[in-house]
């Protein structure tokens, strides 16, 4: 069967699934599965027959986890979702991230309360995992405004990344069994340290697999105003590092906000990354027109992508999972909006079309080429 | 479960994929902290639905035992006599 391009859309009333030619001229939308129920996470499992992955996460009945091995034309429930030992007290409020592990059903979840589990057989069973889940500040971190949540999982070898909001970046070189707070660089902007050792609002971080040194984050920015104790603190928003995640620096100058929830590496150059400037306070694009900015060398300068775009009176918020790139010669950035829009960014951004302008609030959106 | 009352578990739709399509269960409890541990017991796969991973009913659902909220009664200690229906229902939230 020909290449086809499958985009999973986690929304407020469950996840769709759209699919297009390798072209990318016309998608075709399926769903909501688990209709009705929001839907943080998901996952396109390539290894092997590939499989789609989504958290179900009901308000009311729990917390679900969704699987398709048809390419998205039925889901069924795994045998369980994560939980937490009834000793433990806490009890799970969300699932905010799925990633393939290295065994061929290996998965790995992130919750709120931020806390990680692993999955040995594709979803049917977890286990808690203590070295981040009971880390010795675990219960010193606070919620931030989506929850107090383990949102973004990057792995490599054995080497695994964490960010926490609010708990920061966590670093594991043991596969997992211990992490230690890595946010050197990493500002806070609501406390007085303005460099804690931990407790900071990372918002995402992402990974060129070609150069697993060099790590991007979009941290909570906005501060630069802030004149209270630790005074201002600028261009905290948009970092990089290049010791594997010990050590950060900001490359947000040049970007018109350095607030944003997503980031993301172009499949082909480690040098590319792209961001969404949201204004601070209202977590909105700025001017009510909306922008992709990309850099071209690693984040020293940035341009802005707007071909396409309304250019007033355009308000939507784009969350932290909810952009992505496909991997084909000429990527494609997609994301999805608040206000329930599915853009498409062609030739790595330079022309932006809305594939569908009526979806429910869209929290997370992935792509694979299958 | 000589002399304990026979009561009526109504399930909303949602519910019924985790009994097997039923719609009513009939349980032999004395209160709707023994109903749960019934269900906890002999129908696993409801009562994740019903009660969290620490054993507390789920934030979102009320109990209603005929047609009073429990927790307007004694809660999950409220008496349960043979013939009562308890009715696991959403709160009416969200948007």
């Amino acid at each position: 069967m020909a290449d086809r391009v499958l985009v999973t859309i986690g929304t407020r009333k469950g996840v769709f699934v759209a699919e297009a030619a390798k072209a990318r001229r016309r998608f075709v939308l399926r769903g909501p599965f688990g209709p009705g129920v929001p839907v943080y996470a998901t996952l396109i499992d390539d290894r092997g027959t590939p499989r789609l992955y989504a958290s179900s996460c009901n308000p009311f009945f729990g917390m679900k986890v969704l699987c398709s091995t048809d390419l998205g034309q039925s889901f069924k429930e795994t045998k369980s979702a994560p939980s937490f030992p009834r000793e433990d007290g806490r009890a799970l409020a969300n699932i905010w991230s799925l990633e393939a592990g290295d065994g061929r059903k290996e998965l790995w979840c992130g919750v709120e309360p931020a806390s990680l589990f692993r999955s040995h057989d594709g979803g049917d069973s977890w286990e808690m995992v203590p070295g981040i889940s009971n880390h010795e500040h675990a219960r010193k971190w606070q919620p931030g405004a989506g929850g107090l949540c383990l949102h973004t999982i990057v792995r490599d070898g054995k080497r695994m990344h964490l960010a926490i909001s609010t708990g920061g970046h966590y670093l594991s070189e043991d596969g997992g069994q211990s992490f230690r707070a890595s946010n050197k660089g990493v500002g806070a902007g609501f406390a007085p340290d303005p460099y804690p050792e931990f407790g900071q609002c990372v918002h995402k971080i992402a990974r060129h697999e070609k150069a697993p040194g060099r790590l991007y984050m979009q941290n909570h920015g906005g501060w630069a105003d802030w004149t209270g104790p630790g005074g201002p603190r600028p261009n905290i928003g948009v970092l990089r590092s290049d010791d594997y995640g010990r050590s950060w620096r900001s490359i947000a100058a040049g970007l018109p906000s350095d607030f944003g929830f997503p980031i993301v590496v172009h499949p082909h150059d480690p040098d590319k990354v792209y961001v969404l400037p949201l204004e601070p306070a209202t977590r909105t694009c700025p001017g009510g027109a909306p922008a992709v900015w990309r850099s071209e060398n690693g984040g020293n300068s940035w341009s802005r992508l707007s071909h396409g775009f309304p250019r007033k009176q355009s308000y939507f918020t784009v969350q932290r999972d909810a952009m992505t790139i496909d991997p084909l010669r000429a990527p494609a950035l997609y994301f999805g909006t608040t206000t329930g829009q599915l853009w498409i960014g062609r030739e790595g951004g330079e022309h932006f079309d809305c594939l569908f302008d009526a979806l429910p609030p869209i929290h997370n959106v992935k792509v694979a080429v299958l | 479960m000589d002399g304990t009352p026979l009561v009526t578990i109504h399930l909303t739709a949602p519910l019924r994929p985790y009994s097997a399509g039923a719609a009513r269960l009939s349980i032999a409890a004395g209160t709707v902290r023994e109903a749960l541990a019934q269900l906890e017991l002999n129908e696993a796969a409801l009562y994740r639905n019903l009660c969290d991973e620490t054993g507390a009913l789920r934030p979102h659902l009320n109990v209603f035992v005929n047609s009073d909220n429990a927790r307007d009664l004694r809660g999950v200690d409220t008496i349960l006599r043979t013939g009562d229906v308890v009715t696991f229902l959403p709160a009416v939230s969200g948007g």
